[in-house]
């Protein structure tokens, strides 16, 4: 048999509604052509992102009913920690919010100024909240991991020289932890090798630097290393991840990724003195250590969907599915990151939009195409995210200029892929008809959930798509 | 004359499903306590019999609002779920901006951050652990106002939760306004019992503020419950209806913190409420960062679904003449026997009181965390120190803060449960009480920088009775 299935079946369904055309665009324009300001009951096939929208099981909603909500001591949160344990051989679990209240935590404790925090990427809310301690966040990607049509198997890797030269320049003594962000999701959703891990680990050693990872697409990161790193082929994804884990001196973690939960995240750590600053810090903005801001359930849920994320059969369906979109892109000759990451598909904007420069936002125009076509919600991962004011008011424009189309975990069906794939070739077809757009305001921090866009000529909107 | 028949209440509602619970016995409770440091926040969950330590998301959601986490939209940014609860927030609570947070303190925190500078002065009615520790974070500092009444537990006026006027006015005077970001209300009044405040009081603080331009936020995480004791004992309040009595009491006021975790029925969730545009576009940007986009606040779509639908069930009339019904039914039967409890009984909880409780015991020696390790192991019920150990230090000095009021809380879950339950709860009680000379009191061994009461541990003091007991008794304590 070749054909992968999804090794599951429906247990409950969720209506999904239809637009019109002139809908679409009264609503594209009253959200001021940001597609984090629509409604999502005005969104066919939402591949916002894939975090917190995936599909639990019936395991995971049983468990949702199990749950243990007391405030202290709850029997969910030793199930949790168990799981956690099991996974990472981290010996501090601190259940947060979500991911993002983790890294806020740890940040708080080792950032400031002066630092450097390194990472092959920074994702935004981890740029963000290394920034608002003070200290810099520095990227430092292979070369290949910047050449979206390149094709190589890691591009989410390291590069451990530049690592190391930086560390030296800042002085050890100002570099608090080194991360890796597994897979790389700024970067296309592309994993790290085993082997780039055992260099940053082996690399930070001399210095006594912890390493840490955000550990959000673990197992998507663990499968690819089977898939692709040699003598890796026959070991059990598991086993994989547990190798991953066991370089870490700590880790950050949005549950509502591979922990295939809807709200969630925790941090985990080695280090006993850190633990005990983090969880002080916990209780004030997160919750009680037991619980960490999460209902009992969600702990449940959890500890349930880090079993079930490590499953293979679900990890081929998963990777394959994504996979089996890009390759009907690349087949219609849509520029594509190659090769396709774990978690998404990222079309390549400035390469597919090149008459529209990265200071008109080519990604958000053709995120704005997109639902325009089709009612699909993408999000735009160029300029708008990561672009930087210059002293002289202009902008420093992102590496790239991406579209991500984020695939919820055990959602969408093939024939929501086939749909999908039909409206992005079909905007492809006429993309010289495409025109930029002009930010009608940036807020300071986190400027892409809230920022506002203008079509740069008035006709755009009628003759640009 | 015929005496009217006694008339009793019942539940407005039938049980649907039931979640076991466990009997223990004396020796796994010795070993369970000791292995907690003498502190209940440490017990596990499964060696507890009746989990009276908060009823802070350990409520029973209704069947609707379980049929609602199956309808919650867990969509990354417009989530149909966010809109039905910011419907119901602004047409119960009146407030025109709502910005979800994954539970109360996400609210305090950015609330904090986004209105307070460093040298501010927060006057607020009475602290509450999480909320004086935000404030104190951004910089400013906590002044107690509340009216006097509210640190005795024997005084039974009705609104014992309220702001003093007079003091109000002269922290005001000494500070100046353009020190004081905004004043805190809470209502109902936690750390004082459970003590609602009036109607009156909030239109007299709302006046004073409006003289002075100063904001009055409101901790609205029991207002429902406040809203109660407002229909039942303030003079023509008796017809109003719960929902109505909640609009105007928010109307005095210019947004709210809160919890959802007690008054709206849900496990988990909570939000911040403004009215002011600049302010609440501030608040979005801050949430963005700590808690998540501003449609979802870092709690699932389903969760704001039953929030939304907690709000409806929240101020049902029967809904809270039975929840308040059973927090005076274990009070009744402790005051019956004779135990000191604070009077009057509040809306969520009976609370000890410790100094009356034992009277041997100096407040160093954390009588109130004493009795609520007695009480667990008497029964494995599950009680929560309100007294010494909460208060933590003073930042400047570093002593003891020493409040007047030394409490143990028995905080009933809503519609957990039974009448049967709290039957139990009382007889241990009264047994405790009956052997009271028995407790020591206890030395701390371990005492975490902040919010102590959370993590701090314990060992009990040997019992040398025949000479610290008198000392400490003659001193009057």
């Amino acid at each position: 048999m070749k054909t992968i299935i999804e090794p599951f079946r429906i247990k409950c369904v969720e209506p999904i509604r239809m637009t019109t055309r002139p809908e679409r665009e009264a609503i594209l324009a009253a959200a001021g052509r940001n597609l984090f300001d629509v409604a999502a009951d005005d969104v066919l096939i939402d591949l916002l992102t894939d975090s917190g929208t995936g599909a639990m099981s019936a395991e995971q909603w049983a468990g949702m009913m199990r749950g243990d909500e007391s405030y202290a001591g709850g029997r969910s949160f030793v199930r949790f920690q168990a799981a956690v344990r099991d996974l990472t051989g981290l010996p501090h679990v601190l259940p947060t919010h979500q991911g993002r209240a983790a890294e806020r935590i740890l940040f708080s404790l080792v950032g400031g100024p002066g630092k450097l925090v390194p990472n092959n990427t920074h994702f935004d809310t981890t740029r963000a909240n290394v920034e608002f301690t003070g200290a810099a966040a520095r990227d430092f990607p292979i070369n290949e991991g910047r050449l979206p049509a390149l094709i190589h198997p890691f591009k989410g890797n390291m590069d451990v020289e530049a690592l190391v030269a930086a560390i030296e320049a800042q002085g050890p003594a100002n570099v608090p932890l080194v991360m890796l962000t597994i897979t790389n999701n700024s970067a296309g959703g592309q994993p790290v090798s085993l082997a780039n891990i055992r260099a940053v680990k082996a690399a930070l050693a001399p210095y006594g630097i912890p390493l840490f990872l955000d550990a959000c697409r673990f197992a998507e990161n663990a499968w690819l290393i089977k898939q692709r790193e040699p003598g890796q082929a026959d070991r059990p994804v598991r086993d994989i991840a547990r190798e991953m884990f066991s370089y870490a001196d700590g880790c950050t973690m949005s549950a509502k990724k591979d922990g295939l939960a809807h709200i969630g995240g925790f941090l985990a750590l080695r280090d006993d003195a850190l633990a005990e600053r983090a969880r002080q810090l916990l209780i004030l903005t997160e919750g009680f250590p037991t619980y960490g801001g999460l209902a009992g359930r969600d702990l449940e849920a959890i500890a349930q969907g880090l079993v079930e994320v490590l499953d293979e059969d679900y990890l081929r369906y998963r990777m394959r599915s994504v996979a089996y979109l890009g390759e009907a892109l690349t087949h219609a000759g849509v520029p594509i990151m190659q090769p396709p990451g774990g978690h998404a598909i990222y079309v390549d904007a400035a390469a597919m939009l090149p008459h529209i420069p990265p200071a008109q936002y080519p990604g958000q125009a053709l995120v704005c195409a997109l639902y325009l076509e089709a009612g699909i919600r993408s999000v735009e991962v160029g300029s708008v995210m990561f672009g930087r004011p210059r002293p002289d008011g202009t902008e420093e424009p992102a590496a790239m200029e991406l579209v991500r189309l984020a695939i919820p975990r055990r959602v969408y069906t093939q024939s929501h892929v086939d749909y999908l794939a039909e409206a992005l070739v079909a905007v492809h077809a006429r993309r010289e008809t495409l025109t930029g757009l002009r930010m009608t305001n940036a807020p300071p921090f986190l400027r892409h959930f809230t920022a506002r866009f203008e079509p740069l000529s008035p006709a755009a909107v009628s003759a640009g798509v | 004359m015929t005496t009217p028949r006694k008339r009793s209440w019942a539940e407005p509602y039938r049980i649907k499903m039931v979640e076991p619970i466990r009997r223990t016995t004396q020796p796994e409770r010795e070993r369970a306590i000791r292995e907690a440091g003498w502190n209940t926040f440490l017990l596990r969950a499964d060696d507890v019999y009746i989990d009276l330590l908060t009823d802070s998301g350990t409520s029973a959601m209704s069947d609707r609002q379980w049929a609602g986490m199956m309808v919650g939209d867990e969509a990354y940014a417009g989530s149909r779920s966010f809109y039905k609860l910011e419907a119901a927030v602004q047409s119960y609570y009146g407030y025109r901006h709502v910005i979800p947070t994954h539970q109360g303190r996400g609210a305090e925190h950015i609330l904090a951050k986004i209105a307070i500078e460093a040298g501010d002065v927060v006057p607020g009615n009475m602290y509450f652990t999480t909320t004086r520790f935000h404030q104190e974070a951004a910089g400013a500092r906590f002044v107690d106002v509340i009216v006097d009444e509210a640190h005795d537990p024997t005084d039974l006026s009705p609104f014992k939760g309220d702001i003093d006027i007079g003091k109000l006015e002269r922290v005001i005077d000494a500070f100046g306004p353009a020190r004081i970001p905004y004043v805190n209300y809470q209502a109902t009044v936690n750390m004082a019992g459970g003590q609602p405040v009036s109607m009156a009081n909030a239109r007299a603080v709302n006046a004073l503020c409006r003289r002075y331009g100063i904001k009055l936020m409101l901790d609205a995480t029991r207002a429902i419950e406040n809203a109660w004791f407002i229909q039942q004992h303030e003079a023509g309040y008796a017809d109003r209806s719960i929902a109505a009595i909640l609009h105007e009491l928010c109307h005095f006021t210019d947004g709210c913190t809160m919890s959802g975790k007690k008054d709206l029925l849900v496990n988990i969730g909570g939000f911040l409420a403004l009215n002011d545009d600049t302010l609440a576009a501030r608040a979005r940007e801050v949430v963005v960062a700590y808690e998540g986009m501003p449609t979802y606040g870092g709690l699932a779509g389903r969760d704001m679904e039953a929030m939304a639908i907690g709000v409806v069930e929240a101020v049902d009339e029967d809904h809270m003449a039975a929840r308040i019904g059973q927090v005076h039914y274990l009070g009744d039967a402790l005051r019956r026997a004779g135990v000191p409890i604070v009077e009057p009984v509040g809306g969520h909880a009976v609370y000890l009181d410790a100094r009356r409780f034992l009277p041997h015991v100096q407040q160093d020696r954390f009588p109130a965390q004493a009795l609520a390790a007695a009480l667990y192991l008497d029964s494995g019920v599950r009680a929560m120190e309100r007294g010494i150990v909460s208060a933590g230090r003073d930042p400047a000095t570093g002593e003891h803060v020493r409040p007047a009021l030394e409490l143990v809380r028995l905080t009933i879950p809503r519609r957990v449960y039974t009448q049967a339950h709290m039957d139990v709860v009382a007889e241990s009680v009264i047994e405790v009480f009956e052997h009271r000379d028995e407790i020591m009191g206890l030395e701390l061994t371990y005492e975490p920088p902040s919010l102590r009461f959370f993590q701090a541990r314990f060992a009990p003091l040997p019992p040398v009775r025949e000479t610290v007991a008198a000392a400490e008794t003659s001193t009057g304590e």
